[in-house]
């Protein structure tokens, strides 16, 4: 792609992540495609944004299928919640153009939004994608690459000790988030915090960690697994640590 | 002697201890500070003095109502002296065999009925209760620092604390006009375990290189809406105590990972590199 010629973007997944680019993109002028898969996309695409947590083989599928369809010159960005950059791009035959980023619901609202290269990354992917979100008004950080990067990492592992503390007893729901908000100034307490995000988003994160690093620091707590595994995801799922009014 | 429902005890006038003072005569109760020395005492009460001072200077409360909250407000070396009271709130330095000591002089000092109350942050409130021959009215009541600023209270049950004694703590901590959170004996209780990754996994970030402390901070808050980042607020706290704290926790739940403390943060605490007290943590500040 020549520098000169406009960006077509690409939005690949039908979550609320890429629901979100898709409005940033077209609230900016941007020329913004949305796909459910990653199967249609077009060849003209000169910057795929793969939005999926989701589980490794779903994800790899997206992304090898993106490798396949997109022009040598594209660039692939990809969701790193659950997956390194390098982990991501080790699933495609040009990992130099495979580059990561990382943020939580609501994207919309983030005044910064993280980046990471792979180990085989080069400059100008990495560089393509900090300017495709800087004219989406975000502010980029590049960071090291490791799953869930910065601030998805630190909630998940807040969450997951507010998650365990709940399961223990020690205190009811209202109670945490009322003491984190009014002992340490969080600006939501960390179950609600939870339920906004998508509880299946933090369990990606706190796996992938732990499958990246093997330690038990990052082991997520039972009761969030059992809660992704019932459907209680949060406040878009109707119910997650709290209940929601479901739209009639 | 008989109960004085208006009268609140209070054990050590240090800065939580004398910021607790303050809250209960604020509240209306009257309040009395106890220190095992007079200039403990005096420096206590001064610093509450200055703190009134300044809300009439802002216009907060009016010159009559700083007299009244003055005026509830009395020193003693006699621990005795705080037996009628309603509850006795105990804001000793962090050693438990000093405060089980303090623990058995008030269990035969104090009115039967009277609740004993720990402002522990670190220890066990059920191996401070387990001094005394009613370990049914001990309780911990955890305040945050500045106890006049900060809303929230843990109201901690130890394995032996009565559900009538957690009644009436919480009730007691409504009149005192905070936000009362029922929290089981476990170590950090709600908040400072909770928090513990706030600060550990920055560390751990940290420690995995190619980064730099002002940017995990920015990222905190321009991603995340904290409204101080990690390093920031670890050098606020002060270095030692939020150290200290991660290391007495990691200790409390048997070396579990999840808790382990950060060499670099040990490293600055052993050069003194304690934040913004020593003009120096994570960031350097100018003066002092």
């Amino acid at each position: 792609m020549s520098p000169n010629s406009p960006v077509q973007v690409a939005i690949v997944g039908t979550n609320r992540l890429a629901g979100e680019l898709l409005r940033l993109c077209q609230g900016h002028g941007l020329q913004a495609s949305p796909y459910s898969g990653a199967e249609k996309v077009t060849a003209s695409t000169s910057l795929a944004i793969e939005t999926l947590a989701g589980t490794e083989a779903e994800k790899k599928r997206n992304i090898e299928k993106l490798d396949q369809k997109l022009s040598a010159p594209a660039v692939i960005v990809s969701s790193c919640l659950g997956f390194s950059a390098t982990h991501i791009a080790s699933w495609t035959s040009r990992p130099e153009r495979v580059v990561g980023f990382a943020t939580f619901y609501p994207a919309e609202e983030k005044k910064v939004i993280e980046l990471t290269a792979g180990l085989r990354t080069d400059e100008p992917s990495l560089a393509q994608t900090e300017n495709f979100f800087q004219a989406l008004g975000k502010e980029t950080a590049r960071v090291k690459d490791m799953p869930g990067l910065i601030f998805p990492r630190i909630l998940s592992l807040i969450i997951n000790e507010a998650a365990r503390s709940l399961d223990e007893g020690v205190a009811a729901a209202e109670d945490i988030d009322t003491a984190l908000r009014l002992g340490t100034n969080y600006p939501l307490g960390p179950l609600r915090w939870a339920d906004q995000v998508g509880l299946d988003e933090v369990l990606t994160v706190l796996e992938g960690l732990q499958r990246e690093t093997g330690d038990d620091r990052y082991r997520p707590t039972p009761l969030l697994k059992r809660m992704v595994l019932a459907g209680r995801l949060g406040e878009f799922s109707g119910e997650g640590f709290y209940q929601y009014n479901k739209e009639p | 002697m008989a109960i004085n429902k208006s009268l609140i005890g209070v054990v050590g006038a240090g800065t939580m201890g004398a910021g607790i003072a303050q809250v209960a005569a604020q509240a209306g109760f009257e309040t009395l500070l106890y220190d095992v020395k007079q200039e403990f005492i005096d420096k206590g009460l001064g610093r509450i003095r200055t703190f009134i001072q300044g809300s009439k200077d802002r216009g907060k409360i009016s010159a009559e109502e700083a007299e009244r909250v003055l005026a509830r407000l009395t020193g003693t070396l006699k621990l005795e002296d705080l037996g009628p009271a309603r509850i006795v709130i105990e804001a000793a330095p962090e050693n438990l065999d000093l405060k089980r000591e303090i623990y058995q002089k008030l269990d035969t000092a104090s009115e039967p009925e009277t609740l004993l109350a720990s402002n522990t942050s670190s220890l066990s409130v059920t191996a401070i209760a387990a001094a005394i021959k009613n370990p049914g009215r001990v309780l911990g009541m955890h305040f945050f620092n500045p106890p006049p600023l900060m809303a929230l209270v843990e109201v901690i049950q130890g394995e032996q604390t009565s559900s009538q004694t957690m009644d009436e703590a919480v009730e007691l901590v409504r009149l005192l006009k905070k936000t009362p959170v029922r929290t089981k004996d476990t170590p950090g209780f709600v908040v400072n375990r909770i928090a513990r990754p706030f600060y550990n996994e920055a560390l751990r970030i940290l420690e995995d290189g190619q980064i730099t402390v002002d940017v995990i901070d920015h990222i905190m808050k321009g991603a995340g809406k904290f409204r101080m980042g990690p390093f920031e607020l670890m050098d606020l706290i002060g270095i030692d105590i939020n150290f200290t704290a991660t290391e007495s926790m990691y200790r409390a739940f048997f070396l579990d990972p999840r808790f382990r403390p950060s060499p670099i943060q040990q490293k600055m605490f052993q050069a003194g590199h304690l934040g913004r007290k020593t003009g120096r943590g994570f960031y350097k500040y100018e003066s002092k």
